[in-house]
């Protein structure tokens, strides 16, 4: 097998898996639990949180675990006062204080863990609300309800986000109804486009570090400048609102040197499941500039953002595969940079479509006039698995809205081709998958053609 | 110059090896998945994303063109209408049957021959004798079928494989040169009786039918699983696709809660008139359905062991009889009136007041019965099939055409 699709998943190393079975088997104790072997557990875990966050300049206190990206990313957009359920949420509290029953809100700063039961008993005039009879309403106490008095969002707040955006942004922000801002052909963002987008209702931009399906490196520095530079003319002219920015640096972990205070981004998505740590953990680092809403209630776990007792192996996982990355960091890109360039020369007639500023692990080519997917079912039938852009079922018919946004044609699309580098690879299979790719190529363009 | 051939492959080990027979028969094929419905529905997940991962990873193994032609919005016209349409009314229409009318063998049919097909295929267990012009008596082509391998009366499966694939494929070509162009075509019913599914095709168009070869007509279910296998088809042991998401009763109801408004009703025993329980609504069951009743009724009524049938629906009072005895004339009948009946062939095909075989459900057993034009009249009882289904006529292996139960 040669697999080349570590952009879609990785392995998880053997060390990462060494190092999470102790807390599957034996250090099992839910962290909040009160005798010490649980606190132990509760230590590691917050352990492996701080290298998680100190791998991109972070504190462990600034880091929300989720189960993934995708989650992270929702996460993420609450920072916009979040219509969809807080207002009932609100609403359906006050109705129960309203009936005299326990306040729902517990004083600010109880903190971790701390939960309050109303039983609410509701009239039979309140049916059609929320309240229903018979059930209590469980709701914890995050703090971030308190400073929602204080810091309202004007409604109105908009989002700007990258049109290259992985969909469990792009969704998102449509759901906020978002408005894409452009890409130039290389697939770097537009800055004019952006500046001209910001408005006064602006409050969150969302431009990924690594675009999963081109590998390019956006130039998050200068958002971030833009974005200073639009607080400052807010400040200037009394106008006060929030304007955060979002990077959902999924890709990007392994292979860049992140520091959040130097990105100068206020949310960052993280992921372990492509930096050979475990599926279903992400985190999303939170600055004090952010203030976000839960999308699950519960036990108030991590900061109250995030209820459901933690995945500790998972985090556990994900540290050492942070610790593992970083620590190769430099030695994997001159690696993948190597190969990249052999892959390049080897490889047969096709156009390059990601050639500058992107992740040396990407590599993405055009075969003009072939269906991409065609060769992906032909190069797994010998062993070589790798991603399109195609229409194809996979992506339920639906052409990459990446490689749309830089301009390419749906032919030029159909004949796409991602090449994802990784570890599983070595030097011996990239000629190897060079000669098997250009065989499969040739084979396919004699059929077309007849 | 070979004859152009467009398969409709709907990624299942069926129509994959009908393509696969084609090929090997020297025609130009080309491989289309109908893209019909691909909404998901509570609890299930529509398959069509996988289903036409399938149908081109077996096209591009056989390096075969591909195309996929979206029929969602005729599929929706079309079938969904019809069948929602059929509910309202109280029957329970068969979506399958209006597919291959409307669909498989109309739309696909003409947009292949615009395409430049001379022929059509799926991967149907049935298959197709077609005739000159010129006048051959229903003698003589029952003679003809003699030549074709006999098509066994039972449900079973033979322990062996009939015949090696060489010898089909041999034989198919056979046929094919025999084929005038212009002719008037039978269906008959596939070699595996199992798996016939005339059933559902009674009511295709005669000139499609003319135009349609069924590559595994004459093959058993586990001869085309077998050389799936041969050949490296990964999707060889595929549990059977059903083409639409929505079928099975428990899916169908599903579907048409999302679609039709209903109220709870009653359900009475109809020889008391005593009020056993509740149903969902009136057009969710069919006469002769047991299952899915909620009954509460008194005590010892009700749970004595023995099941209640539905026997008859009150669509304006919203109420559902059932009763327990088995022999109610509800559910069982010595006649059924058809309608927009529909049958293939020439004159003396005619099934009027001759002895007929019919079906009244898929792969249920075939029956003798007379047909009048408008009545089946059966020899003993049958029970009552529900109103909107087909009864199918056959002439021995012949499908003569058949009509929708009234």
């Amino acid at each position: 097998m040669i697999y080349l699709d570590h952009a879609a998943a990785t392995p998880v190393l053997p060390d990462v898996l060494q190092a999470m079975e102790p807390y599957f088997l034996h250090d099992f104790f839910n962290p909040s639990a009160a005798y010490l072997p649980a606190k132990k557990v509760a230590a590691d875990y917050e352990a492996a949180k701080a290298t998680i966050a100190h791998a991109v300049g972070a504190k462990a206190s600034d880091l929300v675990i989720t189960a993934g990206a995708t989650e992270a990313n929702n996460l993420a957009f609450t920072a916009l006062d979040t219509k969809l359920w807080r207002a009932d949420f609100v609403r359906r509290s006050q109705r129960a204080e309203a009936l005299g029953t326990e306040s729902i809100f517990l004083d600010a700063g109880l903190g971790f863990s701390s939960t309050s039961y109303a039983g609410t008993r509701a009239e039979p005039s309140l049916r059609d609300e929320p309240v229903r009879s018979g059930r209590n309403i469980r709701v914890e106490n995050p703090n971030h309800f308190m400073h929602q008095k204080k810091q309202n969002s004007v409604p109105n707040a908009s989002v700007l986000y990258l049109i290259t955006e992985h969909d469990s942004v792009r969704r998102v922000a449509e759901a906020y109804s978002g408005e894409p801002i452009r890409v130039l052909s290389n697939g770097l963002i537009d800055l004019d486009d952006l500046r001209n987008r910001i408005t006064d209702e602006t409050e969150l931009i969302s431009v990924a570090l690594v675009n999963n399906e081109l590998g390019t490196i956006q130039p998050l520095a200068d958002v971030a400048q833009i974005i200073r530079e639009v607080k400052i003319d807010r400040m200037k002219r009394g106008v006060k609102r929030q304007l955060l920015l979002h990077s959902d640096a999924s890709q990007a972990l392994s292979l860049l040197d992140i520091n959040v205070a130097r990105l100068g981004v206020d949310l960052l998505t993280l992921n372990a499941a492509k930096v050979y740590g475990p599926k279903g953990v992400g985190a999303l680092y939170v600055s004090h500039e952010a203030n976000l809403h839960p999308l699950s209630l519960g036990g108030g776990q991590e900061n109250g953002l995030r209820s459901g007792t933690e995945n500790v192996p998972g985090v556990i996982g994900f540290a050492k595969a942070v610790e593992l990355s970083k620590k190769h960091l430099a030695f994997n890109r001159k690696k993948y940079a190597s190969w990249k360039k052999i892959l390049l020369e080897e490889l047969e007639d096709y156009e390059l479509i990601n050639r500058k500023h992107s992740l040396d692990n990407f590599i993405v080519l055009c075969y003009n006039g072939i269906d991409a997917e065609r060769l992906i079912f032909l190069f797994e039938d010998k062993g070589v698995y790798l991603a399109t852009g195609a229409a194809c079922a996979a992506s339920k018919g639906v052409r990459s809205h990446v490689l749309k946004a830089i301009g390419l044609s749906d032919t030029q699309i159909n004949g796409s081709l991602r090449i994802s580098l990784g570890e599983t690879n070595t030097e011996e299979q990239l000629h190897e998958a060079a000669k098997i790719i250009n065989e499969v190529v040739r084979s396919e363009k004699r059929r077309v053609n007849g | 110059m070979a004859k152009t051939v467009f398969v409709g492959m709907s990624g299942g080990v069926d129509s994959s090896v009908s393509a696969l027979l084609l090929l090997e028969q020297g025609y130009n094929v080309i491989g289309v998945y109908m893209k019909n419905w691909s909404e998901d529905l509570p609890g299930m997940k529509c398959p069509w994303a996988e289903d036409l991962a399938d149908a081109k990873r077996v096209a591009v193994k056989l390096g075969i063109d591909f195309e996929v032609w979206d029929f969602e919005k005729d599929y929706r016209e079309k079938v969904v209408e019809y069948m929602l349409a059929e509910f309202r009314k109280g029957n329970t229409p068969n979506p399958d049957i209006m597919c291959n009318q409307e669909i498989k063998f109309k739309l696909f049919y003409e947009k292949a021959m615009a395409a430049g097909a001379d022929y059509i295929a799926t991967g149907h267990y049935a298959r197709v004798m077609t005739r000159g012009a010129d006048f051959v008596s229903a003698e003589q082509a029952r003679a003809n079928l003699e030549k074709l391998p006999e098509a066994s009366t039972e449900l079973v499966i033979p322990a062996q494989p009939r015949r090696s694939f060489k010898r089909f494929a041999r034989r198919a070509a056979n046929c094919e040169q025999n084929l005038p162009t212009e002719s008037s075509s039978y269906l008959l019913r596939a070699v595996d009786e199992n798996k016939d599914q005339t059933y559902f095709l009674y009511r295709i168009s005669e000139e499609a039918l003319a135009h349609t070869i069924f590559p595994i007509g004459e093959m058993l279910k586990p001869e085309v699983k077998k050389l799936a296998a041969e050949h490296h088809l990964h999707n060889a042991y595929k549990k059977e696709s059903m083409g639409v998401c929505f079928v099975g009763e428990v899916g169908m109801r599903d579907f048409l809660k999302q679609y039709i408004d209903v109220e709870p009703g009653e359900i009475r025993e109809i020889e008391s008139d005593r009020i056993l329980g509740y149903h969902e609504g009136a057009i969710f069951y069919t006469i002769g359905q047991r299952h899915g009743l909620y009954l509460d009724g008194e005590k010892g009524v009700v749970n004595d062991g023995m099941p209640y049938y539905v026997v008859k629906k009150d669509l304006a009072k919203n109420i559902i009889y059932v009763s327990k005895n088995l022999n109610h004339e509800a559910v069982w009948t010595k006649e059924l009136r058809l309608k927009d009946v529909l049958i293939r062939g020439s004159q003396e095909d005619r099934p009027w007041d001759k002895q007929v075989l019919t079906r009244l459900r898929h792969r249920a057993p075939l029956i003798p019965a007379r047909f009048d034009g408008e009545i089946l009249h059966f020899e003993s009882e049958v029970k009552r099939p529900a109103s909107g289904q087909s009864a199918v006529l056959y002439d021995d292996k012949i499908c003569l055409g058949g009509g929708i139960i009234d």
